[in-house]
Formats: C-alpha cells, sequence, structure tokens
C-alpha cells in the first residue's frame, strides 16, 4: 500500500500582515461563496483524473510509490487551479492491491466546518483499488 | 511535546486548550535560534511574554534549570575554550542537581525572601570566590565537556524547559542572593546606560555578558557547595553522554540544537523577568552606587525595551550592522580556513542541518552568523502567524468532524473469490440484451393476451357478444392493407372466368343436356351452343329480338315477349329481357323486366354495362347493369335465385312534349368521339365518363319519323324515391311535373337518367314538301354513319333510304334510291354499314331485292334482285371478321353467305332453318384476333330457343388483302 500526502500552501501572507506598523487585519472568516470548496466540484475532477490515469493501470509495488505522488500532485494542481481562493489543499493517495482482504479507512478532521470541508473518491478495478482524499482548509 | 496530555485528550477538546496548545506549540519556534538570541528585536520579546506565563505554574520543578541556561546563553561565544568547558560542565551540574533537588530550590526561594536586600553585596562577594574555586575545580572534567555538554538527555522536554524558564529565573535569584539584589542591579544598570549604552555598543556588552557569566556560574556553583559529593556522579554521567555522543552523529545534531533552544529561551527568560518583576521595583528603594560595571547583555536588551522607540531602532540598526559584520567575517574566514567540502557542508546546512558546527569547531562560530539569519527569519515569520492565528482563535470555532468512511471494501469470503478466478472457466457469453429499458412499464415483459369472456347466464355487458374484438393484432395489421377496389375488380374478373370453366366443365359433363343441340348445328356452322332458354321464367315466350353489344361481342340480349300461358303470377304481364355470355349458355346474366312491349334495343357502346330499349309506348327506357342486386325485386324460381330488374330510368310519361307517340322502330348508340362538340353545349352535366371517351347520345326513331337524340346523364342518388318496381305506370303524371316525373321515373338508387336532347323531324328536312308520297311514309330503321356520327341513314316504306344530319344541314345524296324507277311500297327492312368503315352500306327491302350503296351516290352500286327469290328481307348484317362478307336471311328462315369476293353475283351459301322457323338473328364475332377470330350466329327461334351457331372457319377467317379488293371491286363494279 502506497500512501502520499500533497500538501498546498496559499500564496502568502496579506499585504496589512507583512506591514508591522499597521494593524489593521484581513482576515477573511468566511470564503466568498463562489470560492467555497465545493465537494462535487472537487469530486468530479478527481474522478476524471483516476479515470484518465488509472484506466488501464495494474498494481505493482515498485510503480505504486510514483504513481501515488503523481496522481496527488496532479490532482492538488488541478484543484489550485479550480480557484478555491485562500484555501489550503491536502490531497491524499492510497493505492492498494486488490487481493480480497478487507480495507477500512477512515477520516477525521479537526476543522472549521463552516469553511473547510472534504471529499474522496475511490477507483477500483480488478488488480487495485485507489482512494483519493482531498481535504480543503479555509485559510481565514 | 507533552504526548502524554495529548493522547488522554478526547475528541471535545475546548477551545481555550487548543490554544495553550497552539501556543506551546508556537514557544516550539524559537528553538531553531542560536545564540545570537540577544539581537532579536525587543518586539519579539514582548511576544514571548504570555506563554511564558502560561507554563510558569506546569514547570516549577524545571525553573533551577532554565536559569541556568539563561545564563549559559549570555556566556559570549567567544570565549576561551577552557571558559567554555568551565561553563557547560557547570551548566550540566546545575541540571543534574536541580532534578535531583528540586525541594531545594524551594526551601533556597523561602530563605531569600526572609533574606534581606542589605546581605546582598556581602553574598555576591562570596559567590565570586567560591565561583571561583569551582571553575578551577570544574576544569578538570570540562575539557571533555565542550562536547559533551551538546547533548542533553531530555529532548523531549526540550521546548518545555525552555519556554518555562522565566519562572525558575524569578526564583532562583531570590534562593541564591537576595531577590531585591537583583533587582537593584538591574535598575542600577538601567539608570547608569541610559547615558552611556550607545558609546559601549556591542563590545562593551560581549564584556559584560562575560562577566556575568562568570558571576552567573559562581552562583550556581556557590549554590551546589553544600552539595559537592554530585560531581563524582556528574563526572560518570559525562562519561555516558560522550560515549553516546561518539555513539551518534545524530545525538550530535539535537544536542546542538539543545543549545540553541537554550539560548531562544534566554530570550523570553529576561523579558519574562523584566515583566513579571516591575511590581517588585516599587518595593524595593535601592541605591545606585554599589552597581558593578558587569552587566550582561540582557540586562542591556531589558534596558533597551524601555527606552524610547527611537533609541530601540537605533539599538536595533546596531545589531543589525553587527550581524550583517559577523557574517562577511565568517564567510571570509570560512572561505579561506575551511575545505571546499567543509564549505559547502556548512553553507548547504541551513537552519535545520546544525552538525557542521559540532564537527568543526572553530569554523562552527561563524556559520552560526550564517544561520541565524534564517532562523530569525522563519521566526519572524513564526511570531507572525502565532500572532494571527492568536487572534483569528478568538473569532471562530474549531471542531471535529464526523468521521468520514473513505473506502470500506469488505474482505471476499472463499466463494466469491473463487468464483470470481475460476468461475468463468467454461463459460461463453450467449446472450446479449441491449434495448433500453422501457422505465414507464411496471413489469418490463411482453404484453400478456386478453380476452374478455361472459360466462353467467343473465347477460351484462357487451362481453356476452363477444365484447370488442381487439385479440388479433396481425389480422388488423393486415386488413386495412387490402386495396379492397382492386380486390373487388379482380374478383370480378375471376370470377367470370371461373364462372366459364364452370360453365363448360358442366357442359361436358352432360352431353345430352341440351338434347337438339347436334341436330341444331346448320351446315353453314362448325358447332352450336343453345342458350337454356327452357327456364321457368323464359318459358312460353317469344324471342322478338336479339342484339349483340359492339363493344362486347360476346354479350347478347334477347327480348322475350308475353308468355303464351301463366307460369310466373309476378312476371307474366311483363316482358323480359335476357342478358347472355355466349360463353355461359346455361343461364342469362341478367334478366330485365320491362312493363311494355320492347320493340328494339342496344347496348352503351365502350362499355355493355348500360342496356337502352325503345318500346311500343313510344318510351325509352334504360337499364344500369351494374346496379346492386338488391335494390332489385328477387324471386325463387325452381330452387334458384333470379334477380329481376326494373329498369333504372324511363322515359314514359315525362318529357311528353318530346317524347315519342309512336312505337319505336330503332334505337341506336351515337358514338361519342364526334358528338363531342354538341354533347359539350347540350350537356352541361359533364361526366366523368363523358370526358374519357364512354359518353355517348342515344338515338331514338319511331314510326312518325321523329329521331330524338338523348343524353345520359349520372344522377345523385339522393333523388331516390320509393316506388314499388311492380307498381303500375307512371304515366298520369302531367309536363309540369317534369322535374318530378323525372325524379320518379328514377329507380331508387339509380344512377343514370336520360334527358332529352334534340329532336329531329324527319319530315321536314328529309322530304321535298312536294313529294307526295310522304303523307304516309313510315321510317323503319336509322343507322348512323361509323365515321360521322352526324349523319344517318333511315329506312322508310317507300324504298328509299333517307340521308341525313342531326343538325338538319343539306348533305349529297338526300335520298338513296333503288334502281328502278319510280315510287314503290317497298319496305327498307334493314340498314347497315361496313363496320370496316368503307363508306357503303347494305339495304335490304322486303320485294327481296338487296342493295349496295356508296355514300356519294344516289344509286346504288350493285343492286341483287333476286338473291332470295322475292322473299322479304329480315335481317341484313355484315360480317365483324371478313369485310366483303355479308349475312341475309328473309322471312322464310333461310340464310344466305354472300362473299362478294367470291361472287359478286349471289350468295356462296344458302341454309334454311327449319323446322324451327327463325324469328332472328345477329352476328356475334370476335374480328380483332385473326388467330383465334370467331363468327357465330345467334339465331332465336319461333318456339323461343336461342341458340349459338358458329360459322365454319373459312367465313370467319378474313383474308390477306381482302379491303383492298373489295375496295377494287366498288370501283369496278358497274
Amino acid at each position: 500500500m502506497s500512501v502520499t500526502a500533497s500538501f498546498s500552501a496559499v500564496d502568502g501572507l496579506p499585504d496589512t500582515e507583512k506591514n508591522p506598523g499597521e494593524s489593521e487585519n484581513t482576515y477573511i472568516l468566511r470564503p466568498i461563496f463562489q470560492q467555497r470548496f465545493r465537494p462535487s466540484v472537487v469530486k468530479d475532477c478527481i474522478h476524471a483524473v483516476l479515470k484518465q490515469e488509472l484506466a488501464n493501470a495494474e498494481y505493482s509495488p515498485e510503480e505504486m510509490p510514483q504513481l501515488t505522488k503523481r496522481l496527488s500532485e496532479n490532482i492538488k494542481d488541478k484543484l489550485k487551479e479550480m480557484g478555491f481562493d485562500r484555501y489550503k489543499m491536502v490531497v491524499q493517495v492510497v493505492i492498494g492491491e486488490q487481493r480480497g482482504e478487507g480495507v477500512f479507512m477512515a477520516a477525521r478532521c479537526f476543522w472549521d466546518a463552516d469553511t473547510d470541508n472534504c471529499t474522496h473518491d475511490i477507483f477500483m478495478n480488478d488488480s487495485l483499488f485507489c482512494v483519493v482524499a482531498a481535504f480543503g482548509c479555509f485559510y481565514y | 511535546m507533552e504526548p502524554g496530555k495529548r493522547r488522554t485528550k478526547d475528541d471535545t477538546w475546548k477551545a481555550d486548550d487548543l490554544r495553550k496548545y497552539l501556543w506551546a506549540a508556537q514557544s516550539a519556534g524559537p528553538k531553531e535560534d542560536k545564540k545570537h538570541r540577544e539581537k532579536q528585536p525587543q518586539k519579539d520579546l514582548e511576544t514571548d511574554l504570555p506563554e511564558c506565563r502560561e507554563h510558569r505554574r506546569r514547570d516549577p520543578e524545571r525553573d533551577a534549570r532554565c536559569r541556568d541556561r539563561a545564563a549559559e546563553r549570555e556566556k559570549p561565544h567567544r570565549l576561551q575554550d577552557q571558559d567554555q568547558d568551565r561553563h557547560r560542565d557547570r551548566r550540566k551540574d546545575t541540571r543534574s542537581r536541580d532534578r535531583e533537588k528540586p525541594k531545594e530550590g524551594h526551601r533556597e526561594q523561602a530563605t531569600a525572601e526572609k533574606a534581606p536586600s542589605r546581605g546582598k553585596e556581602r553574598e555576591k562577594g562570596g559567590h565570586r570566590a567560591r565561583r571561583d574555586g569551582l571553575r578551577q575545580a570544574a576544569g578538570c572534567h570540562n575539557l571533555l565537556g565542550w562536547d559533551a555538554q551538546g547533548q542533553p538527555p531530555d529532548r523531549p522536554e526540550r521546548r518545555t524547559q525552555a519556554v518555562s524558564k522565566a519562572r525558575p529565573e524569578e526564583r532562583e535569584p531570590k534562593g541564591e542572593e537576595p531577590e531585591g539584589g537583583d533587582e537593584e542591579r538591574e535598575r542600577r544598570y538601567r539608570e547608569r546606560k541610559n547615558g552611556e549604552h550607545r558609546s559601549r555598543g556591542a563590545g562593551s556588552k560581549k564584556d559584560e555578558t562575560g562577566s556575568q557569566h562568570a558571576e552567573n556560574s559562581g552562583r550556581n556553583n556557590g549554590r551546589d557547595k553544600d552539595s559537592r559529593r554530585k560531581h563524582g556522579r556528574e563526572e560518570g554521567a559525562l562519561e555516558w553522554k560522550l560515549a553516546r555522543r561518539r555513539g551518534s552523529e545524530e545525538a550530535v545534531e539535537i544536542g546542538k540544537e539543545d543549545a540553541d533552544s537554550e539560548n531562544a529561551g534566554a530570550g523570553e527568560h529576561t523579558a519574562g523577568f523584566e515583566d513579571d518583576f516591575e511590581d517588585y521595583e516599587d518595593d524595593f528603594e535601592v541605591c545606585d552606587g554599589d552597581e558593578d560595571s558587569g552587566l550582561d547583555a540582557l540586562e542591556s536588551a531589558e534596558m533597551a525595551e524601555e527606552l524610547p522607540p527611537a533609541r530601540r531602532r537605533e539599538i536595533e540598526e546596531i545589531r543589525k550592522a553587527i550581524h550583517a559584520e559577523n557574517e562577511r567575517v565568517g564567510e571570509l574566514s570560512l572561505k579561506l580556513l575551511e575545505s571546499p567540502g567543509q564549505v559547502e557542508r556548512g553553507r548547504g546546512a541551513g537552519p535545520g542541518a546544525n552538525n557542521s558546527p559540532s564537527q568543526t569547531p572553530v569554523c562552527g562560530i561563524l556559520v552560526d552568523f550564517a544561520t541565524a539569519s534564517h532562523r530569525q527569519k522563519s521566526r519572524t515569520q513564526a511570531l507572525k502567524q502565532k500572532m494571527r492565528s492568536t487572534k483569528l482563535l478568538r473569532l471562530i470555532d474549531l471542531d471535529f468532524s464526523f468521521t468520514f468512511s473513505l473506502l470500506d471494501l469488505p474482505p471476499v469470503n472463499e466463494y466469491d473469490m473463487y468464483i470470481r478466478s475460476f468461475g468463468k472457466k467454461n463459460t461463453k457469453q450467449a446472450y446479449v440484451q441491449c434495448n433500453e429499458d422501457h422505465v414507464e412499464r411496471d413489469v418490463q415483459t411482453e404484453e400478456v393476451e386478453t380476452r374478455e369472456v361472459w360466462t353467467q347466464h343473465p347477460g351484462e355487458s357487451a362481453a356476452v357478444s363477444g365484447g370488442s374484438d381487439r385479440g388479433s393484432p396481425g389480422g388488423a395489421a393486415v386488413v386495412p392493407k387490402v386495396d379492397t377496389p382492386r380486390l373487388c375488380s379482380f374478383l370480378r374478373a375471376a370470377c367470370q372466368v371461373i364462372a366459364v370453366l364452370l360453365e363448360e366443365d358442366r357442359v361436358a359433363a352432360e352431353p345430352s343436356w341440351p338434347p337438339r343441340a347436334q341436330d341444331c348445328t346448320l351446315p353453314l356452322s362448325d358447332g352450336s351452343v343453345p342458350f337454356n332458354t327452357g327456364l321457368l321464367f323464359l318459358q312460353n315466350r317469344r324471342v322478338t329480338c336479339v342484339h349483340a353489344s359492339q363493344a362486347q361481342r360476346r354479350i347478347v340480349v334477347s327480348v322475350h315477349g308475353l308468355p303464351g300461358k301463366a307460369s310466373a303470377p309476378l312476371l307474366d304481364s311483363r316482358h323480359l329481357l335476357c342478358v347472355w355470355d355466349i360463353w355461359q349458355p346455361s343461364g342469362p346474366q341478367k334478366v330485365l323486366l320491362c312493363e311494355s312491349e320492347v320493340t328494339c334495343c342496344c347496348f352503351s357502346p365502350c362499355k355493355a354495362f348500360l342496356l337502352f330499349a325503345g318500346t311500343a309506348h313510344g318510351s325509352v327506357l334504360v337499364w344500369d347493369l351494374r346496379e346492386d342486386a338488391r335494390i332489385h325485386c328477387s324471386l325463387k324460381l325452381s330452387g334458384c335465385s333470379w334477380t329481376f330488374r326494373t329498369s333504372t330510368f324511363s322515359t314514359d310519361g315525362v318529357l311528353t312534349s318530346v317524347n315519342h307517340r309512336s312505337p319505336l322502330r330503332a334505337i341506336e348508340p351515337v358514338s361519342a368521339s364526334v358528338c363531342k362538340r354538341q354533347s359539350c353545349v347540350l350537356s352541361p352535366f359533364s361526366a366523368p365518363e363523358e370526358t374519357s371517351g364512354l359518353s355517348f347520345h342515344i338515338a331514338s326513331l319511331d314510326e312518325s319519323g321523329v329521331l330524338n337524340v338523348w343524353v345520359r346523364r349520372p344522377h345523385a342518388r339522393a333523388w331516390s324515391v320509393l316506388s314499388d318496381p311492380f307498381s303500375g305506370q307512371w304515366s298520369m303524371l302531367s309536363s309540369s311535373e317534369l322535374c318530378a316525373a323525372e325524379v320518379f321515373r328514377l329507380i331508387p338508387g339509380g344512377r343514370i337518367k336520360l334527358l332529352h336532347s334534340t329532336a329531329v323531324h324527319l319530315g321536314g328536312s328529309l322530304f321535298h314538301k312536294g313529294d307526295e308520297f310522304w303523307v304516309s311514309t313510315q321510317t323503319l330503321n336509322v343507322k348512323f354513319l361509323p365515321s360521322d356520327p352526324d349523319r344517318f341513314v333511315v329506312g322508310t316504306d317507300m324504298g328509299l333510304v333517307c340521308h341525313g344530319t342531326r343538325q338538319e344541314r343539306r348533305v349529297f345524296p338526300r335520298l338513296f334510291r333503288p334502281q328502278q324507277q319510280g315510287v314503290r311500297p317497298v319496305r327498307v327492312n334493314v340498314v347497315d354499314f361496313s363496320p370496316f368503315g368503307e363508306p357503303v352500306f347494305l339495304a335490304g327491302c322486303s320485294d327481296g331485292s338487296l342493295r349496295l350503296h356508296q355514300l356519294t351516290a344516289e344509286l346504288p352500286r350493285l343492286q341483287w334482285d333476286h338473291s332470295t327469290g322475292g322473299r322479304a328481307i329480315n335481317g341484313l348484317h355484315w360480317s365483324l371478321t371478313r369485310p366483303a362478307m355479308f349475312l341475309v336471311w328473309d322471312d322464310a328462315s333461310c340464310i344466305y353467305v354472300w362473299d362478294l369476293l367470291e361472287s359478286d353475283l349471289g350468295p356462296v351459301a344458302k341454309q334454311s332453318v327449319s323446322p324451327d322457323r327463325l324469328v332472328a338473328m345477329t352476328v356475334v364475332g370476335e374480328a380483332e384476333k385473326t388467330r383465334g377470330s370467331f363468327l357465330a350466329l345467334v339465331l332465336a327461334r319461333a318456339s323461343g330457343s336461342v341458340d349459338v351457331q358458329y360459322l365454319r372457319r373459312e367465313w370467319a377467317t378474313p383474308a390477306g388483302d381482302e379491303r383492298r379488293r373489295l375496295r377494287l371491286l366498288l370501283q369496278e363494279a358497274p
């Protein structure tokens, strides 16, 4: 089983915080509605990537680490292009071999439920299963 | 970092706890700072305060050690090795001592509180003395300790120690030396420094830190004086640490980090120190005079904190300048002194990897400056973020999400695994269903065939009578595709063929049926077929006339008179007409009823579906043979059902002004093609049949010389009036009720009626006024020219044949005369035009003379006066197959066959019909098909029987150029 997580940080601090002389902050407690992390859209994105990348994939222990890395980076980049402003993205990719074993994966988040969200998607074929979980944390 | 605490926490972290936790985490940031911590801006020190306060309570037992570290940080880095060794050794001593005897601190603290500030100076002096002594004592093992000191065993607690230094610092001094002593010293320093610290700069600070270090170490060691026995033990510990350091490189790194964190903690310590003790400053009024000049850099930083911002900035600039200088020097020396590999290692180490200083002690000092900037930057960043989070956490609430189940893949049981791997062996795909789902259907199966049937006795609903019979979709799909008119026409034609075949079969099966059949065959003919006139309704009826259709040569109509004795009560008073097909002699096709005696009849010229008849009463009757049998009377006679058709329309009683008043002598169809120009004017009701060539007129001639032309007109069915077909006459209708009478004369359901077109009074047009014989002249028959239907010839009883037109134009010759001069009472019984288009006609007269006239000459081309031996000629017919042949019969029942090509002097054959006298004769034949052509005579006998005599083939089959030879004959004739 191969696990890779990709993180993406937001661009940086707002300008006002770089200027110590000013005490005004630029906190945005709630994201703009259009830029809110939408699980369905993200899920579609993930699904598209998975379908494209794993269409004819076979499980091989040597290649899976690179594959998970590539997938996570790929998905993360795609998510960043989708314009979830001020969101920090965490993409976790797990690929495991299908040998008939039982697998249970769960995630739990400590977050601000108003702004943060997550989604996941599963791809399965005869030889492997792939679980992608994407978490979006709002950077206030 | 408090792993146990973290584990015990539940989902229910409170915001406060989280904040504490985050602060603790943030405070870990300073760990990366190095020994240049004193150059950090004052502002950062202030932000450190809250965490210091937070942790002060938690870790009282570590206070002493923390303070020691603070002191150690203040030690300048460029001290002599020995000094460093000694210092570190001392620090280790202190640390171990603190762990072993936490209570000692408390005790000391208690004593410090009691101790008066006055004893401060004295104690300080003692401290120094003790410190010097100790330094020498510790020096022996500190030679090893330079490296060993970098490996404190308490790595997990490292940060906590660092952040919790303020508290011990506030207490320990109280224990060791009077609390007020520190305070006073600080105050003194501050006051003095207000004036001088600018000029002293960093250089003096280093000196001061050196002295401060000495003082602190002395202080600590002094505190250890009563526990000197520990040194032995510590030496053992050092030995152990050293060994471990040698064993692992990692340990060295962490040790270095530890030192860094201690340095970082120092700043916090001083800030906390300064902050917390502000209260105490008010309590102690201290004189400044005895303050020594050795003040550490920490205190100078504290002083700067109280300076106005402008000065603070100046100090900051100075520090930066120093730092930059150090960096430059460090880089330079690195390049000069170190080998390239070392430089690379030291440079590439960055803030995270601090192993280079420990491995190359000389250069390590310089590298520290280089990495310090990184540390400072990252620390600045961390502080900013921490502040940000502090503010933000006040605004938001974090909570735990429920647990997302990302994947729940149950284990495959053995059976499924087996099936998955082996279950599909020996199977193949046999069927694919690819229809779309029929979503609106509940049940996706074949439609159930249902049929409603009623089984109970008192019937209800429509199911009793069969219900709606929609059960057979296949039949319903086929039936509408049937082209009904086409099927009907096919059936009609097929029925005729089948009927003929059946007829022939029956004839063949019953050779003896017509008993006289062979007897009747005349010598002229190859064979004969008698019509079955033995039917009940035809018995005892005389045949008065037979007529053949011009269009359909095998259709013959026979006119039967009143029966001699009653046989069928309904029919006895009526005349009958029978339409025969000569191929079906077993019975008539149609049987027509007529009230009055029929004197002449004819068929419609193109298709024999209309039959016209003239009566002795002067009326013209029309039968539409296409009419449905149901609108006519049907009688069951001798086991057979016969339909007796009454006339569709009759001119009886209508059109009285123009109708005939004398018995009709002849009725003739006038071909349409030439009459068209008139019919367009005369009949505005042009029917489709007229335009398609079926248009024709009917001309009827009565004895008085009135020639009426009638226009046939289709009639709407709406004009039907109920009337009994067997009821009596309609003659009482007056002329004023013409329209109504027209309607009444139409049978219900009939579609044909006649309109009067023109009337030609031959008396005025054909004969000269001066002709004396005209008064009693009768017109006997009329024939229209086949080439010009406008013109006609009329036979009279004066031996003359009149020539006229319907427009009463003058034509030449006006009369066709016999060769004998003078007027004789000779009836021209028959006039017949050649059917082959030759402009000649034959006229048979009652005196037995036979004349062949050309239309252009008044006198006949040929005249045979004695061919019949003086017997009156009753009938005359041109052959239908041979242009030069004609047939004549006289009133002696003798048939003469003329062939002009063979002999123009007399008949080539003569056959007397006896004993059954001939009363009527007509000729049927098919001339179109030379191979199958036939010529037959239909003979009506006096007994009432009718038979067909097929003439011999030499008369039926035409010769090659017969018409040309006939023409020559006509021209050469004298």
